[in-house]
């Protein structure tokens, strides 16, 4: 397989790839490195923080006094966040780095938000090991996490006083879409979601006496249905398939849709809704790797982050500041901005936060300094803007450059756009690039974390 | 506009702008200059329930629906013989009183959606109901008006509606920390030598256009706007602070015409009573100081003000004492050229509902952008709306 390709599927399946990881799998077909990543993906390994200090946590405990509730609120958004730190941290180490990015995409695709640490992780740890199973199956999941029934008042939905929200929500953006349902749908399922509650600890709990055991008429049938029921009923329609390739497809390959592409893929994913299979044929396609597709997408937020550190590992000593980074971004991770999760491609940028995805490279890895120095020839002509070399950066991150120089031991300094950039090269910054002095990689590499171009996977 | 067009147009425009800004440095007692009509628009985001902010008291059918969430008379302040405010809402009644405020009952749009996310997209892109368009109606003005600093949302990120086809509007929170981003020398060559073949084509054309937009822009808000400062307290949130930096924006005579913030968190679904009042009396005492801070500096008469939620909630409250997504709702204007003052149209009645349960919806919202477009911004509204919409009166 040629290393473009190679990277490509790695940027999209991934968040990029290294060097030396790049030259050992040049060798491999594309079924190999393709199966390859599926196999890694089969292997589970949860996410935890540590909890223990809610472990024998009752309800009663919990809430003696409103003062109480609220210490463990305050100390469960703090273990939130400790939550997203020891993400993205997985993100930037594990090899298994599909089952990483499928996960972003489904959570995304449910998107939620809770307080409570324990629900909030069981939630996104169903997402990570169901994530490449069946469809159904990891609908009906998350319809009975905590977290989810929480968000969208399934607790309140109860016989005889329906509470629509999750009903609606179900169709408009987990599996069908706008427009390929009635307000009729979304009342007769409400009925069938009734009964849906948790207890303390998270775990599911279906209240028989809250249920409304009648007929419900959704999409023109009728039955005593219950919210699987419905959901099979919904997965019964080729749109649920239609809408769910279609996201992927937007997610995994292009902002612009291909109506052939989606119907190929609604084929292998239609009527079983096997979710690996229909990923494994959209990554083994010859269309996937064509060049406009290659380096035409803009990273998210989490990509970029995730990908500058994957070229030189770094991580936050202040989990505090990696979450204001996130926020200044426009992507905090289990904050999503809506029930709609984030939109992606163009959305994620604005003058905001392109000026501040240009300068994170900096920030992070060099003190937030970007040299200007040019060679000799250059300087000739033209005098330009310089940058004097000051302690800017109050970011607080540990830098292994170390790793980085054994990764691009072998790199040329001239050829380090190939390994960095997916994107083509604007001419006129190109020709900025060309009269920079190139003796240090590691300027190099901040020079090019820090164009247009990098935003780009 | 290609990009030298571009770059000269704005260099031109902040030399000029610099001058007076700089002057005004040494007098602040020069009220900015007259004339110059700005829109602030303000988006109560989770859907407001406009049945609990403005109250039919007189209608049993409103106690009926509401046993434990309809709010008492005690506590109400009355406007006019049926309808009252949320007692939140003191500030509001004074303006009432002033002559500042408008009220338009029962604005929506044919088959409403009830979802927060579409509903929303619906307002921002003054969009049909099945119909999705990518940018918003602001965006499309500043794609008639070409100003890269035209539109600012008071947020770290932009809004939809914000969000044109060849120009975006700005988000600033703060304009000294923009101005600072977009500082850097290496950043600013990369953008000197960019080849601008392809501007805005494709993904990387938006990218080095929106680099390019933000550095000129940056440099003039910031040098502009540093002149002037507030004497008004505003309440300590962080929508008062969308404002202030709004106010501060204004009177310093930026040359921009639409302002965008948004107050969040009223998707009372629980428990809405505590929530809403809550938020009511940020909303309200917010509005009082911005209001209060334009008036100093002799701006208030050419600003105008407009808040919507992107749907009302529906009439009969839910188990939950909140109430569920309805779709018709009020929508508050302040300035202090309105035409017709107060109660603009009667409330919809709530015996007459929709099939949902809902309140139906009687003024078009695109017919109220229309208006702003036409009247208070001075632009064809036809090529903004893609559509033609009636005319009102309320400017």
């Amino acid at each position: 397989m040629n290393k473009l390709d190679i990277q490509h599927l790695y940027w999209r399946a991934g968040f990029g790839i290294s060097p030396k990881q790049l030259e050992l799998l040049s060798q491999k077909t594309r079924e190999e490195i393709v199966g390859d990543l599926f196999s890694k993906a089969k292997i589970h390994q949860p996410l935890y923080v540590d909890t223990s200090e809610f472990d024998t946590l009752s309800y009663e405990q919990f809430s003696r006094t409103k003062k109480t509730e609220r210490e463990y609120i305050a100390k469960s958004r703090i273990k939130i966040k400790e939550l997203n730190h020891e993400w993205v941290y997985r993100m930037s180490h594990t090899n298994n780095v599909l089952n990483e990015k499928v996960t972003l995409f489904w959570i995304n695709h449910f998107s939620c938000h809770d307080r409570n640490i324990l629900h909030l992780q069981n939630f996104n740890n169903t997402i990570r090991y169901q994530g490449l199973g069946n469809f159904g199956d990891l609908v009906k999941a998350v319809s009975r996490e905590a977290t989810m029934i929480k968000y969208l008042d399934l607790r309140q939905n109860k016989k005889n006083r329906p509470n629509e929200n999750f009903a609606r929500e179900l169709m408009e953006l987990f599996t069908l879409g706008v427009g390929n349902y009635t307000e009729e749908d979304i009342k007769e399922a409400a009925k069938a979601f009734t009964g849906y509650s948790f207890d303390f600890e998270g775990n599911f709990v279906f209240n028989e006496s809250n249920h409304d055991n009648g007929f419900k008429y959704p999409f023109g049938k009728a039955g005593r249905y219950d919210g699987d029921d419905i959901i099979d009923t919904i997965l019964e329609q080729k749109t649920c398939a239609e809408f769910i390739c279609t996201k992927m497809y937007r997610y995994f390959v292009s902002d612009t849709i291909s109506p052939d592409h989606i119907e190929e893929m609604v084929a292998v994913f239609y009527p079983k809704y096997e979710i690996e299979p229909v990923l494994k044929y959209m990554f083994s396609q010859d269309w996937f790797y064509k060049k406009e597709f290659i380096g035409n997408k803009i990273k998210s937020p989490i990509d970029l982050l995730v990908g500058i550190s994957r070229v030189v590992p770094l991580n936050f000593k202040e989990t505090n500041q990696l979450f204001h980074t996130q926020r200044l971004l426009g992507q905090k991770l289990f904050h999503p901005p809506n029930v709609a999760g984030w939109k992606g491609g163009r959305s994620w940028i604005d003058s905001n936060t392109l000026m501040i995805r240009l300068k994170l490279p900096s920030l992070l890895l060099s003190q937030a300094y970007i040299s200007t120095n040019e060679n000799k020839e250059s300087l000739k002509t033209l005098s330009k803007n310089t940058a004097k070399k000051e302690n800017k950066s109050n970011y607080k991150v540990s830098v292994d450059w170390k790793a980085f120089n054994s990764d691009f031991k072998d790199v040329p300094i001239e050829n380090l756009t190939n390994y960095l950039l997916q994107s083509p090269i604007n001419k006129g910054t190109q020709e900025y690039l060309d009269r920079l002095v190139k003796s240090s990689k590691k300027d190099y590499c901040v020079q090019i974390m820090s164009l247009p171009e990098y935003q780009m996977c | 506009m290609d990009r030298r067009k571009f770059i000269k147009n704005s260099s031109l425009a902040s030399s000029l702008f610099f001058v007076p800004s700089f002057v005004k440095a040494f007098s602040n007692h020069i009220s900015a200059e007259t004339g110059y009509k700005r829109l602030v628009v303000i988006q109560l985001t989770g859907g407001n329930d406009g049945l609990n902010t403005l109250i039919p008291f007189r209608d049993d059918n409103y106690y009926k629906a509401r046993p434990t969430i309809g709010l008492k008379k005690e506590d109400l302040i009355n406007l006019d013989k049926d309808l009252a405010l949320h007692s939140s809402l003191l500030p509001l009644k004074k303006m009432y009183d002033k002559g500042f405020l408008t009220i338009i009952n029962n604005v929506g749009y044919p088959n409403p959606n009830r979802s927060h996310f579409r509903a929303t997209d619906i307002w921002q892109t003054a969009s049909r109901s099945n119909q999705y368009l990518q940018s918003g109606w602001i965006g499309r003005y500043l794609d008639q008006n070409k100003n890269p600093w035209g539109a600012i949302e008071l947020d770290q990120s932009l809004s939809l509606a914000l969000k044109g086809e060849t120009q975006n509007g700005l988000a600033i929170q703060n304009a000294h920390s923009f101005f600072r981003a977009t500082q850097d020398p290496y950043l600013k060559n990369v953008s000197k030598y960019y080849d601008e073949a392809h501007l805005n084509e494709h993904n990387m054309g938006y990218l080095y256009k929106t680099m390019i937009d933000a550095e000129s822009s940056a440099k003039y808000i910031y040098e502009t706007s540093k002149t002037v400062s507030s004497a008004i307290d505003y309440p300590n949130h962080h929508f008062s602070k969308q404002l202030k930096t709004t106010a501060q924006f204004i009177n310093s005579g930026l040359k921009t015409k639409v302002y965008y913030g948004s107050l969040n968190g009223f998707d009372t679904h629980v428990n809405q009573k505590g929530t809403q009042k809550r938020l009511l009396s940020i909303y309200a005492e917010s509005m009082e100081a911005f209001i209060k801070d334009l008036q100093a500096k002799n701006t208030f008469n050419d600003t105008l003000i407009l808040t919507f939620s992107e749907f009302g909630r529906r009439v009969k409250q839910n188990s939950g004492h909140g109430t569920d997504h309805g779709s018709a709702n009020a929508i508050f204007l302040m300035g202090g050229k309105l035409k017709k003052l107060g109660i603009y149209n009667n409330l919809a009645s709530l015996s007459d509902l929709d099939d949902n349960g809902d309140l139906k919806f009687e003024i078009d919202f695109r017919d109220i952008y229309a208006t702003v477009l036409n009247k208070w911004l001075d632009v064809n509204h036809e090529a903004v709306l893609l559509n033609k919409f009636n005319q009102l009166d309320f400017i």
